[in-house]
């Protein structure tokens, strides 16, 4: 599996988890708005994430992530980072 | 007021109020564990100022709202510093929401943090405090007054403070002090996220004439954890500079002097 399809279907799992929806729905072109995600959904889904991973995800840099997508691409740098360190 | 040589816990310790806390024992000679959420340059950054005042600094990564997660952190604190002399239980969270609009998880998560979570740090930092200790919780005026979309926070706060009266009762046999402290609108982030209203507006219903700075609930948390404040036990001290004892509007006297 190659680490790419290992973010997204670890996200997947973590966020239809979280917002009670099934991973069947899953789409990387959907928001989490779409899924009625509010901000404690959220907040979940973060900190979820940042310890799956063991990384740290920055509020700032998360504004400018449109859609799920953009989402797991943004985790996928932040564990190639991590690995290089 | 020297706290040399005592070693101290404030959860969410890193930023707002608690990273004022965190300070003003390191500043008093206090040893500090900077519980943190989730920004751990936060944490390392509050850490690094702790530690400029002489003083050694530890930070721990924990979710409060989960009971493993607070029962690794103290074993951590068992493991590196062997015991605990101060517990300000401080991190909070909250859904910002009116009660209709509330569900069960964002009940149960506001709970969990802010009232849960001192319950389960009291049972753990009892065990490291076998000479006795002080426990301060940050609860907040919502536990008496009604704000809007504060519901959740508001009775999760009054839960806290009827339970630092029962730890009080508890824990002073064994030399364990328990107090609170109910601060009115502090100027910090957090604040924005339930107050639409300018600043102005909660400086004029202040009689005091000035917000409530995190460094005021510092220095008040300080001195319960000292032995000056020895036969202070189950209280909860308002810092709010008088606001809460007057009617909303306007207050401030004409030609009062406020500094």
């Amino acid at each position: 599996m190659s680490v790419q399809t290992s973010v997204e279907e670890t996200v997947k799992k973590i966020a239809m988890r979280i917002l009670r929806k099934p991973e069947a729905t899953f789409s990387t072109a959907a928001s989490f708005k779409d899924y009625d995600a509010d901000s404690l959904d959220i907040v979940q889904i973060l900190v979820a994430v940042e310890d799956t991973f063991d990384i740290e995800l920055d509020d700032e840099e998360l504004k400018n992530i449109n859609n799920i997508g953009g989402f797991v691409g943004y985790i996928e740098r932040k564990v190639a980072e991590k690995a290089k360190r | 007021m020297s706290l040399k040589g005592k070693v101290a816990l404030v959860t969410g310790g890193s930023r707002g109020i608690g990273r004022a806390i965190t300070l003003k024992l390191a500043s008093e000679g206090a040893d500090v564990i900077i519980n943190y959420f989730r920004k751990t340059s936060s944490a390392e950054a509050t850490a690094q100022e702790a530690q400029a005042k002489g003083v050694r600094a530890h930070i721990i990564k924990a979710n409060l709202a989960e009971a493993e997660k607070i029962d690794s952190m103290f074993d951590e604190i068992a493991a590196k510093f062997g015991r605990l002399d101060i517990l300000v239980s401080n991190a909070a969270s909250g859904v910002a929401r009116a009660g209709l609009e509330l569900d069960t998880r964002g009940w149960q998560w506001t709970m969990d943090i802010n009232a849960r979570a001192f319950l389960l740090c009291a049972q753990r930092a009892a065990r490291l405090m076998p000479s006795g200790g002080k426990m301060v919780a940050i609860s907040s005026l919502g536990s008496r007054l009604v704000w809007p979309i504060y519901t959740a926070v508001g009775v999760s706060k009054a839960a806290l403070e009827m339970l630092v009266r029962y730890l009080a009762i508890e824990l002073a046999p064994k030399g364990i002090a328990v107090n609170g402290v109910a601060p009115g609108a502090v100027e910090t982030e957090a604040l924005k996220l339930y107050s639409q209203a300018a600043p102005g507006q909660a400086v004029k219903s202040t009689p005091v004439g000035r917000m409530v700075q995190p460094e005021d609930v510092a220095n008040v948390v300080t001195f319960l954890c000292t032995d000056a404040a020895d036969m202070v036990r189950g209280q909860i001290i308002v810092i709010d500079g008088g606001m809460s004892l007057t009617t909303s509007g306007p207050l401030v006297v004409e030609g009062g002097s406020h500094g």
